[in-house]
């Protein structure tokens, strides 16, 4: 057929039809080897004794009579719904506060608000040590009870996982139509009738959303119990002692078997809600505006600084932990804590291992996934095979860091496996760390793209281009801004997970989250928070970096974004 | 081809001769698309002739849109042919047919100047700069936006950024210039300015067009022919003479311009009745059917003295301008009937609501079609 039309077009045309097939078989090479296949490995691992014979559920069995085990289900579950209780109520009244009310300092209380992201959750942990622990400043103000234990958790995993439910819960409330407010004052309606029948059911979702994002982050979150955990022990923390503590990798991944379980289930539940979600908001609704009300904005006001200086605190109190002598004796100040070399936990080394793995992955990851998500979105055809990425795309936010690290072990370090030459390597974890925070953005990638005309791609293929000329000199820079939100998310959770690298890194490896794992076991508390303000200072400078960047593109720009 | 209940004027005759003439320039047959249950064209048989304006007219969801789309390849036909100048493009992807596209959001790229917009198509084709650059003014100046290569989409008012987009299309000289409702998101006044360029502008280059649209009067005023169609089918193919004059079924017929519809009886194959009344009406194929509906054009309608047509009482007048609407009930039936009058002949009759007058059905403006009104 395609002789008899010699016209240039029609031979490089299948030529461009099967970069794009290639393409996305390549994205979905990627998903499964770096998700499914290791997953797979874990749950097959669970069903085997050590010898590696398959015995059924037994390895359930036996994690169900030994009450220590048991116990750790109830331990997580009860720090978990606590956290979520106490984080999506602070959150909520805070993002009310930056909505609906005229409270002054707006600008500066989101920007405090953002911090905890850029710490490793360790850091919490130990400040909060430096502050309640047996040394601690405000010792007596838990009234006998100990730091070291689900009070500790709480506090840490309220601290750090604040700032995720805020930005959820300021989208949703932030999406308002003052239309129906009108209404409502027109019809003589109180205020808080209003609050009940129009603001909470519009939030209605971002609230249910939010709480079972926090749940997840709560419930497998591994660094905040293991420093501040004591004898209290989580499902987190189970899954690194038996592995780590007891070279038990089949008790680890029934442990990690269970903790998928809730994660699964908050995800599908979020699912669900995300599709019953359709457009509350028409086009024509005029958004909201707050009117000065001094009681209520002050009320506010004053709730939200608390929540700022006791984020402020928190950080301080490690910053400040890291450059005394020795808390609390000798107060006087030295940088002599910023020398790890001798210590546990790999040095300066650490910290320039995780500057290698940050940049490779918000470099790569940030590449990969948006093009994915791309291809994913503006294909036409291959409609099964787009679909299953998505849901593979999807897949990673359901599954604990934990998981997949001890996933991966199984998988990649089978005898026999042909990627075996990963383990070990700066390779697994750049892909460890692009899996496991592939999610978001993922949907970030999405959301940018979905704004785009659609018809973009019909049109450079009306013109004869090639669909990536389109991509690079249209697609790219147009969605720049949402392409630079994703390179700094991955750049940050690089450099403060702890999760998922834990079961991977190697001595020539090591990275600087694990650094601090490692100080604060051997007991130099003082060099585990520096470690900890290093990677927050390393962060937010990126961050910064950032901001500038989209700053200046922005103002580049403006001349075709903001004209006319 | 729906089956034509009323005759056609000779023009139909002339139709098959000027193909011949003119050479075709797209031949589809058969062309049917599917989504899952959902049938969205059923069979589409089409012939557009080289250098000929067509309009695909209807209402939404009648399935134009579809086949724009099959015709540029971006959404393929689930069967059928389609052929461009001899060449068999059923199966070809976008990149492979010839045409150029502008689409109802313009869908400019808002990060390239007009320069790089209108050259984005030249550039892959590796002409050096300096004909780009000729070219691109050529093309700028063709849709009066000469001198604004340096401005960002996002500078332009809505009129001036569909005529770039006209010119990306045309950069590189398609065969085929289709227009994908181009003119629905500018406001009136703009459209109809554009209307007269665009329809210009096609006449001197001569190119082969094609545009969908759901608005008749831009299908009136630009198409040399216009298809209209309705759930997936085509419903009449024709001058847009024809289709106003000669609306070949009841759908058309109410779908363009204003219409009156009254249900009468056929009578013999050259008369009918309406009510106790015998009119003559051109010849027509309803002769056996119990029931027909009898079209007439509000304009057609005469008003007379009381005693010389049909009797019937004035409902209500509406003014518009250069005519009343006058809306009224035969006495006899209690149908309703609408006629637009000329205010100087409203004056001769002494027009006002309540007042009884003659009302005549000229039989050259009758039309006839089976069935019965589908009543709402």
């Amino acid at each position: 057929m395609r002789v008899a039309f010699p016209m240039d077009g029609s031979r490089w045309l299948s030529g461009e039809a099967l970069v794009r097939l290639v393409a996305l078989l390549a994205a979905l090479a990627l998903l499964v080897v770096g998700l499914l296949f290791p997953l797979a490995s874990m749950l097959v691992k669970s069903l085997q004794d050590r010898a590696g014979d398959f015995v059924g559920l037994a390895n359930f069995a036996r994690y169900v009579q030994t009450p220590a085990l048991m116990g750790s289900i109830v331990n997580s579950l009860t720090v978990a719904l606590i956290s979520t209780a106490l984080v999506v109520g602070l959150a909520f009244l805070c993002a009310y506060g930056i909505t609906r009310t005229c409270m002054p300092g707006k600008r500066l209380f989101r920007m405090l608000a953002v911090l905890p992201i850029l710490a490793p959750s360790l850091l919490p942990a130990i400040s909060l040590v430096y502050l309640f622990g047996n040394q601690g400043w405000f010792r007596e103000a838990l009234l006998g009870q100990s730091i070291y234990g689900p009070i500790g958790i709480v506090l840490g995993m309220c601290f750090w996982i604040f700032p995720h439910a805020l930005m959820i819960l300021t989208t949703a409330l932030s999406t308002s139509d003052a239309r129906l407010y009108e209404a409502a004052e027109a019809l003589g309606t109180p205020k808080w009738r209003g609050f009940l029948t129009i603001t909470l059911p519009g939030a209605r979702y971002g609230l249910i959303s939010c709480a079972f994002v926090v749940f997840t982050l709560a419930i497998t979150d591994f660094g905040v119990p293991k420093i501040i955990g004591g004898q209290f022990s989580v499902l987190a923390t189970d899954v690194y002692r038996q592995v780590v503590g007891q070279q038990n990798f089949q008790m680890g991944a029934v442990v990690s078997v269970i903790l998928l379980l809730p994660a699964l289930a908050s995800f599908v539940v979020d699912r669900w809600i995300q599709r019953r979600q359709v457009a509350q908001l028409s086009a024509r609704a005029v958004p909201w505006r707050p009117t000065p009300s001094p009681l209520r904005d002050w009320t506010f006001a004053l709730l939200c600084y608390a929540v700022g200086a006791a984020i402020l605190l928190v950080i301080g109190t490690a910053i400040y932990a890291s450059l005394v002598q020795f808390w609390p004796y000798d107060l006087s100040l030295t940088l002599e804590h910023y020398a790890f070399e001798m210590l546990a936990g790999g040095g300066w080394a650490s910290w320039f291992n995780s500057l290698k793995l940050a940049f490779s992955v918000a470099l790569i990851g940030t590449l990969v996934i948006f093009f994915n998500a791309w291809l994913i979105e503006k294909s036409d055809g291959y409609r099964v095979l787009r679909q299953g990425l998505h849901f593979l795309a999807m897949l990673p936010m359901a599954v604990p860091g934990m998981v997949l690290g001890l996933a991966y072990i199984f998988f990649f370090n089978q005898a026999g496996n042909p990627l075996n030459w990963l383990y070990g390597t700066l390779a697994i974890l750049v892909l460890n760390t692009l899996v496991h925070f592939y999610t978001v953005c993922h949907l970030t990638s999405v959301t940018a793209l979905k704004q785009l005309d659609p018809e973009f791609e019909a049109v450079g293929a009306s013109l004869k281009v090639p669909f990536w000329v389109t991509f690079r000199r249209v697609t790219l820079p147009v969605s720049l801004p949402a392409v630079l939100d994703i390179s700094v998310y991955l750049f940050v959770n690089a450099m403060t997970t702890v999760s998922a690298v834990v079961f991977l890194y190697t001595s020539d490896t090591r990275l600087a989250s694990v650094a601090v794992m490692h100080l604060d076991e051997a007991g130099y508390f003082a060099s585990a928070a520096a470690m900890a303000v290093l990677i927050f200072f390393t962060s937010l400078a990126v961050k910064l970096a950032q901001a500038a960047l989209s700053h200046l593109l922005l103002n580049r720009a403006q001349e075709w974004r903001q004209a006319g | 081809m729906p089956t034509l209940t009323a005759p056609l004027s000779p023009a139909a005759g002339t139709d098959r001769a000027a193909v011949a003439e003119a050479g075709l320039h797209l031949e589809i047959r058969g062309l049917t698309k599917r989504f899952g249950p959902f049938t969205a064209l059923g069979g589409v048989d089409l012939a557009i002739r080289e250098g000929e304006f067509v309009c695909f007219l209807g209402p939404s969801g009648c399935g134009k849109t579809t086949l724009l789309r099959a015709i540029a390849g971006l959404a393929p036909q689930s069967a059928g042919r389609i052929v461009q100048r001899g060449r068999d493009i059923s199966r070809l992807p976008p990149q492979a047919r010839d045409f150029g596209i502008v689409f109802q959001s313009y869908a400019l790229f808002p990060n390239l100047t007009v320069f790089d917009n209108v050259a984005y198509g030249l550039r892959n084709r590796r002409d050096d700069r300096g004909r780009i650059r000729e070219r691109v003014a050529e093309l700028l100046a063709l849709v009066d936006l000469a001198g604004s290569e340096a401005k960002y989409p996002a500078a332009l008012s809505g009129g001036q950024q569909q005529r770039v987009a006209l010119a990306r299309a045309l950069a590189t000289e398609p065969g085929l210039l289709l227009l994908d409702e181009p003119l629905s998101a500018l406001d009136a006044r703009v459209r109809v300015h554009l209307r007269g360029q665009i329809k210009a502008l096609q006449a001197r280059l001569g190119v082969t067009t094609i545009m969908v649209t759901h608005d008749q009067e831009e299908a009136l005023a630009m198409a040399d022919r216009i298809v209209v169609m309705n759930h997936g089918t085509i419903e009449q193919v024709g001058t847009p003479a024809e289709i106003y004059r000669q609306p070949a079924s009841a759908f058309v017929a109410e779908f363009i311009g204003s219409m009156n519809f009254l249900e009468v009886r056929p009578d013999g194959a050259h008369a009918l009745r309406l009510g106790r009344r015998r009119l003559d009406c051109p010849a027509h194929d309803c002769a056996g059917d119990e029931h027909a509906r009898l079209a007439i054009r509000p304009e057609a309608v005469k008003l007379c003295a009381m005693n010389e047509g049909l009797s019937a009482r004035v409902e209500h007048i509406e003014f518009l301008g250069a005519f009343l609407r006058v809306g009224l009930t035969l006495a006899e039936t209690g149908q309703a009937l609408v006629a637009d009058i000329a205010v100087r002949d409203a004056e001769a009759l002494g027009l006002a609501p309540g007042a009884s007058l003659g009302v005549l059905l000229p039989s050259e403006a009758l039309r006839l079609y089976p069935g019965r009104e589908a009543r709402a």
